[in-house]
């Protein structure tokens, strides 16, 4: 056997895992462990071949070894002896036993459950928080099958989602082409307008390899956003838009579309048989549909009459006026029949509705030129290629190499559905919507089947996608809600999968421990809150206000790398197993976030490859214990026989099933699950376990190319893509509304109005202004910047804010740690590069050193990432901004889908001259 | 033969620093020692800006300065180009860290780490040899010398082929043998535009830096003047821009102002002592000034007990050279000074000159450091430690009224000088501004410029007029030889701790990025581009 290069231990070895500390994950990778020590991480080019990326790992992968290493972990359970519990308490923490640990938990579990599950509000007495986009399930072990054993959890109050996410994609992106998130098909793609999607630093490892390739074959990206991120600056183009009127310029490119070509440049076809563009509009804004099978109907030019949608042989009309007969179907199903009315298709609807929105409008809100935007439409159109086909994989499929991409806070909190509907609209124009090269959804969430994007598409009615909706029926919605943040009750969009809790209004749950919402039921804190992976305390919006109602939580359970600000009010602290110390199998491959498509689908093992620090205990032990001492073994190992733990035990031709009445120990667990993916992967053929995966690391079969399009499995079932008219949710939002009044809940009702079938433009900078000027009785011309933030490759999810490495690279990256100004505003306002200032919202103030340039607007401050620490080790010691404390939680600034954007106004005053 | 080359394309890079720590991990080098790092800079103003990642490290130079200045050997050249270190013969004097124009090597003087106390894979991993010693990217040579051994090819199997290019999620870098037509690295260099780093100084780097395909227009000349010259306008440079270099500090600057006027004052010593024997003492106090210049720069380097390694290189290096000629001047100077021989002072005198431009061509071979690699800087030192030698032997000679026509002619001989060094200095400073240098550098040297020629040569002028004048003020003639000499000693703390800014980073070409053009020339804190 080859050694490996390089100063060599006597006793050295490899061994692979992976990394999933962000949602762009899991990155494969390899560990070299000397005399029992990790020193060092490189790529798997093992999984070379089978890897988007070639096996690489990103940089937050290298954090990982100082992770195990860091002196500041909790390395023993603790307990609380200070029961007043705040910022400026000390917690007192001491170290105790495990055994004491989980029996001090394991008392309040069972207290509750000798209580009730649910409390008289009828919320969950447990909750349980936890980081972003999933990405703690893959290190949690076994935790989701306590977790199911349980019953009813509250896992929605936020710690970062609604304004951290892609929120209005994860919703609207689901339901128009399931598209929890949304990716251009960069290796096919040849022309992409990004707004604000941050991809060089949020893609991963497969997100920048992909892009770098596609800029090697001539790619043309245009980045529009206010400042220079990283991936403006290895984009072709940077076009400094004013924040939050991106909606402007896509409603200009719309209008450039429809109003300054001729239709043959769009895909008509793909118009008339895969969209709604020829369902004609009734007088209510409500399909006109066919009496007898509630169908709605399109013109057929052959025959000059109305039919049904699916009616065969169909030549629609895609514009004019029209007399049919029909009915619409409002709210409620209040049927509205109509005889020989005047009606037009919903395209022509479009064609008007966009008719004032052109480039010469949105020049002076985006302050864009004119001809910028008018430029950038005809590009986008020369680019599209409508009419030529790609074979893929023995398929012929449009070839569409035309994208658009969008940014979190575009994406989020007001203007995000004009964004993602114009995204949406504008692939379908060309019929660039889930073909190669186009706009392609990457992952399901909230439908299902979720194991891949085709199994989850089945027909609904009006010849689209079926799509869960909450119920808003008189006899089915919500009136109760199940969680604190109401998701369900207030937001149909969410549906009602494991993820919905973290989609909704989060914040609500925040909001209501200190004020009462109008006729919803009493939110009292949960008498269990579990919180892993994720620092609420400093990563949501007004974190000062969540970190005052964390502290009225009565027992607090953190699973704690480290001291950080939210655990500062946990009871315990239980040390789990850090990356390179636990014991886990993923499932990995297929198509899922971000940029992660692949050719290959399977499994990955993340093999310890130290051992635990101090008694840091493996995940999957943690939860056995806690289902062993609450009662639960039974429901827990049923879960995990389930496929909780990410397989199934069991299947066609091999069962490997835990018995359920035992404590397993983890590798017992893991082991069948190791022979339930080999069986799976081989349809039973093959069941080998732990070991092999230890050997090997990884092991996958093909994943079909054809499958990360959307489009043949629509034309397959003869679906169209619901757009460009959205009368599902005009209906949906106006039976909501009637839910609502009827309850009394009046304080939701600007969220109502934004149930349009098609979207107007919304002077959302002038929404926050006077959102700002109300609530907090400021003069908004004293708050003259639009603070912004990023996203970072070398810190975001990773919750590596306290590893020495990571601060060191990410300090190589322009702008980590300081609040980023245009140098030439600064220099008006007499501020000089290294100055100390303070930037302060209507709602409260940060510190933090100016870092000047002329990357940015002159109206946009920038800071980068989220660092308001106080208590984490190390990182309390970085004196960084953050813009988390500034952002208000208000009402007034969420939207219909439950979400805000990371934005607000600031002003900046210089305190200390720079050294 | 073969030549081992980087390359690394600016229109893939994201700056996302995992080569970074990837080199970090795989050499094991000390927090914030980054044998490879990206720079992340920006040219042009809002709204025409470019950003730019720009991968940097050492360049392993076909012609590297820092091998031609290394005193010991530690710094050598393989046959395939690279450039490595011996940690067991460098003595740490950092002197390769001046020369270097692409700040690519490092001096860790005491062990430290990411926390407060070594964490285990730091006590795993800690390397005492890299202590004191000057290191630096090593082009992974380990791993391509395993790949060889073992019938790999280096850049193409990730065994044989260094941890930045493996670790790169963007494939910005590659590494290949350019000397081999068929390699990855030159069908790169074939079908794509390249530049290096700094190549207009000669030191021919084996970094080369993709920034567009062969046949994209020339940004250059497509490029609207006025855009053009935005994007040489603002620019956010923090970490690119010439930096202060912090390696010669004060006690480097000690034996310059102390060998200096140490080896000025035993020239005039040994020539006026051929005529009045009693002034040979004077000589005492040279060699004094000379040993503490030495003994200074013994304080400094990281590894003293090494410091006799300081003689293995005397066929390249000045400092080698100046350690050989102080090692055969001391004796001889003693014995002359001891035996008054005419033709030993003679000698002695001849060779402290020797040191004294010994002293300038080590700082004129820094080519790291722009205000120093100018060759005025040879005439600048050698006129200023001359100056400096004739003002402190005024101030002695006036101590012998019996030599009135010594005082006299010491007088005008330190006046001449210091007039000749003023010119010297209007030369070398004018030659800077018309080249170009680091703004900076150019900032600190008009700062002092004042100062020097009042204290340097005026005040000396005035007192000398009035010192020749009348007997009875003759001892204001000690002043004006202390002024000459002051202001050459604080010329020189200046030269080396305050304008010794380095060559900092500089791009030929912005790169192309998907579509349309690569940019122009981007040079950061450079009075001229």
């Amino acid at each position: 056997m080859m050694k490996t290069p390089g100063k060599s231990a006597p006793n050295e070895q490899t061994v692979s895992t992976y990394c999933y500390q962000c949602v762009a994950g899991p990155d494969l990778l390899k560990v070299r462990v000397q005399d029992g020590v990790a020193t060092e991480v490189t790529p798997n080019f093992d999984a070379g071949v089978i890897h988007p990326a070639g096996g690489k790992a990103c940089v937050k992968a290298f954090g990982l070894v100082q992770k195990a290493y860091n002196p500041h972990r909790i390395l023993y359970p603790m307990k609380r002896t200070n029961p007043d519990k705040g910022r400026d308490q000390d917690p007192g923490f001491v170290r105790i036993s495990w055994d004491e640990a989980l029996s001090l938990v394991a008392d309040k579990l069972n207290a509750v459950r000798a209580k009730g599950l649910t409390d008289e509000s009828g919320y969950p007495r447990v909750a349980a928080s936890f980081g972003g986009g999933g990405t703690p399930t893959a290190y949690m072990g076994t935790l989701p099958a306590f977790l199911a054993a349980w019953g009813p959890i509250d896992m929605s109050f936020g710690s970062g989602q609604g304004v951290k996410c892609y929120h209005s994609e994860h919703l609207y992106g689901e339901l128009w082409h399931r598209g929890f998130t949304v990716s251009p098909d960069t290796p096919l793609c040849e022309y992409l307008v990004s707004f604000g999607a941050n991809v060089e630093a949020s893609g991963g490892v497969c997100g920048v390899k992909r892009h770098a390739d596609a800029r090697k074959r001539g790619m043309k990206r245009v980045q529009i956003e206010p400042h220079l991120s990283v991936t403006g600056a290895c984009s072709a183009e940077w076009i400094p838009i004013k924040p939050k009127t991106d909606s402007a310029f896509l409603f200009a490119m719309i209008h450039v579309f429809l109003h300054e070509h001729p239709r043959a440049r769009l895909d008509v076809p793909f118009l008339k048989h895969r969209t709604s563009s020829p369902y004609l509009i009734g007088p209510n804004g409500l399909f006109l549909r066919d009496p007898a099978t509630r169908k709605p109907l399109m013109h057929d030019i052959a025959t000059g009459r109305a039919v049904p949608f699916d009616a065969a042989g169909v030549e629609p009309a895609l514009e004019g006026s029209f007399v049919a007969d029909g009915i619409e179907i409002d709210a409620d199903e209040t049927i509205i029949p109509h005889e020989r009315i005047t009606v037009r298709p919903a395209f022509e609807h479009l064609v008007a509705h966009v008719k004032n929105y052109s480039p010469e409008w949105a020049a002076s809100i985006c302050d864009v030129p004119a001809a910028t935007i008018r430029r950038i439409a005809n590009e986008f159109l020369e680019h599209a290629r409508v009419g030529e086909t790609i074979v893929v994989e023995g398929t012929t499929l449009p070839l569409r190499p035309v994208s658009i991409s969008l940014g979190k806070t575009v994406n989020n909190g007001w203007g995000g559905y004009e964004c993602c509907w114009a995204r949406t609209l504008i692939g379908c124009l060309f019929g660039a919507l889930e073909v190669p090269g186009s706009t392609l959804g990457t992952t399901v969430r909230l439908n299902r089947p979720a194991d891949n994007r085709w199994s989850s598409v089945k027909p609904g009615p009006d010849g689209f996608m079926q799509y869960p909706m909450n119920p808003t029926s008189k006899e089915d919605w919500i009136s109760r809600p199940t969680v604190r943040s109401v998701h369900r009750t207030l937001v149909p969009l969410v549906a009602d999968s494991a993820w919905s809790q973290a989609l909704g209004p989060t914040h609500l749950a925040w909001m209501m421990q200190n004020e009462n919402f109008e006729n919803l039921p009493e939110a009292s804190p949960p008498d269990v809150w579990f919180v892993y992976r994720t620092n609420p305390a400093i990563s949501f919006w007004d974190t000062q206000a969540v970190g005052k109602a964390m502290a009225k939580f009565p027992f607090v359970v953190c699973f704690a790398y480290t001291r950080d600000e939210t655990n500062h009010v946990a009871d315990v602290l239980l040390p789990d197993c850090t990356d390179l110390e636990g014991l886990q199998l993923l499932r990995i491959g297929g198509t899922k976030y971000v940029e992660q498509f692949w050719d290959y689908q399977g499994f990955a093992l993340r093999a310890p490859a130290v051992p635990p620090q101090g008694e840091a205990k493996d995940f999957t032990w943690i939860a056995t214990e806690l289902a062993h001492r609450t009662g639960l073994l039974e429901p827990y190992n049923a879960a995990i026989n389930r496929g909780a733990a990410g397989i199934k035990l069991s299947g066609k031709n091999y069962d490997f099933s835990l018995a359920p009445e035992k404590a397993h120990d983890v590798e017992t667990i893991w082991d069948a699950s190791c022979r339930a993916a080999s069986a799976e992967l081989t349809d039973g053929a093959e069941s080998q376990g732990l070991d092999w995966f230890r050997d090997h690391g990884f092991r996958v079969k093909p994943f079909a190319r054809l499958q990360w399009y959307l489009y043949p499995k629509l034309v397959a079932e003869g679906l169209r893509f619901e757009q460009p008219y959205q009368e599902q949710l005009f209906r949906i939002g106006r039976e909501l509304g009637r839910r609502l009044h009827e309850r009394g809940i009046r304080w939701w009702d600007k969220q109502l109005t934004e149930y349009e079938p098609l979207p107007h433009w919304h002077d959302l900078n002038a929404l926050w202004e006077s959102a700002l000027e109300k609530h907090y009785s400021v003069r908004i011309a004293d708050y003259p910047f639009w603070l912004i933030t990023a996203r970072s490759m070398q810190y975001s999810w990773g919750g590596n804010v306290g590893i020495q490495l990571i601060k060191e690279v990410a300090d190589n990256v322009a702008g980590h740690g300081n609040v980023v100004m245009n140098q030439q505003v600064a220099e008006r306002l007499g501020i000089a590069d290294g100055d100390i200032v303070e930037v302060r919202s209507p709602l409260n103030e940060t510190k933090g050193r100016v870092m000047l340039c002329e990357g940015i607007r002159p109206d946009t401050l920038l800071m980068i990432g989220q660092f308001d620490h106080w208590a984490t080790p190390f990182a309390k010691d970085f004196h960084a901004p953050s813009m988390n404390a500034l952002v208000p939680m208000l009402i007034d600034l969420t939207d219909a889908t439950g979400s805000s954007a990371d934005l607000v106004k600031v002003k900046i005053t210089r305190l200390e001259k720079a050294a | 033969m073969t030549r081992w080359v980087m390359v690394a394309d600016l229109e893939r890079c994201v700056g996302c620093q995992t080569c970074t720590a990837a080199c970090r991990h795989a050499n094991a080098t000390s927090p914030a020692v980054q044998w490879r790092k990206v720079l992340d800079i920006e040219a042009g103003s809002y709204p025409n800006v470019n950003r730019v990642f720009v991968p940097v490290g050492c360049q392993h130079c076909a012609d590297p300065p820092c091998m031609h200045v290394c005193p010991t050997t530690a710094t050598r050249q393989r046959a395939d180009g690279i450039v490595t270190i011996d940690y067991e013969l460098c003595i740490g004097c950092a002197y390769c860290e001046v020369a270097c124009p692409y700040q690519a090597r490092f001096l860790v003087h005491e062990p430290h780490f990411a926390y407060e106390a070594a964490t285990q894979n730091e006590v795993e991993r800690l390397d005492a040899a890299r202590i004191g010693v000057a290191q630096k990217c090593t082009f992974c040579s380990d791993r391509v010398d395993f790949g060889i051994q073992n019938g790999l090819m280096p850049g193409e199997d990730p065994r044989a082929t260094p941890a930045c290019v493996n670790s790169c999620i963007a494939d910005a870098l590659h590494f290949g043998d350019v000397d081999d037509p068929n390699s990855n690295v030159s069908r790169l260099l074939r079908e794509q535009r390249s530049f290096r780093m700094h190549a207009e100084l000669g030191t021919d780097p084996s970094f080369h830096y993709l920034y567009g395909k062969a046949d994209d227009p020339d940004r250059d000349a497509a490029l609207p003047a006025s855009q053009a010259a935005g994007a040489a306008g603002r620019l956010r440079t923090r970490g690119v821009e010439p930096s202060q270099q912090q390696h010669w500090d004060w006690k480097a600057a000690g034996n310059f102002i102390c060998g200096g006027m140490g080896s000025g004052l035993f020239v005039f010593t040994a020539l006026a002592g051929l005529a009045h024997g009693e002034l040979v003492h004077l000589g005492w106090i040279a060699l004094g000034l000379m040993a503490l210049g030495l003994f200074l720069v013994l304080l400094k380097i990281g590894r003293p007990l090494r410091s006799i390694y300081v003689l293995r290189q005397p066929q390249r290096s000045w400092m080698a050279r100046e350690a050989w000629i102080a090692a055969i001047f001391f004796p001889l100077a003693a014995l002359a000074l001891v035996s008054r021989l005419p033709i030993l002072l003679i000698v002695a005198a001849a060779i402290a000159g020797l040191f004294l431009c010994s002293q300038a061509m080590i700082l004129k071979e820094a080519k790291g450091i722009p205000a120093w690699r100018v060759s005025w800087i040879i005439p600048l030192m050698i006129v200023t430690g001359l100056a400096e030698g004739s003002g402190l032997f005024l101030a002695a000679a006036v101590q012998f009224p019996a030599a009135d026509l010594l005082v006299t002619s010491s007088a005008l001989t330190a006046l001449l000088l210091a007039a000749l060094r003023a010119w010297v200095w209007r030369s070398y400073r004018n030659t800077l501004e018309s080249d170009g240098a680091p703004t900076e550098t150019l900032k600190v040297l008009r700062g002092i410029s004042l100062r020097f020629f009042v204290v340097g040569l005026a005040i000396p002028s005035v007192l000398i007029a009035f010192g020749m004048a009348s007997t009875v003020l003759a001892n204001i003639l000690v002043a004006a030889g202390l002024c000459i000499a002051a202001a050459g000693a604080y010329l020189k703390f200046i030269l080396i701790t305050r304008s010794g800014f380095n060559q900092g980073f500089a791009l030929v070409h912005t790169p192309v990025r998907g579509a349309g053009f690569s940019g122009p020339s981007v040079k950061p804190g450079w009075s001229m581009r």
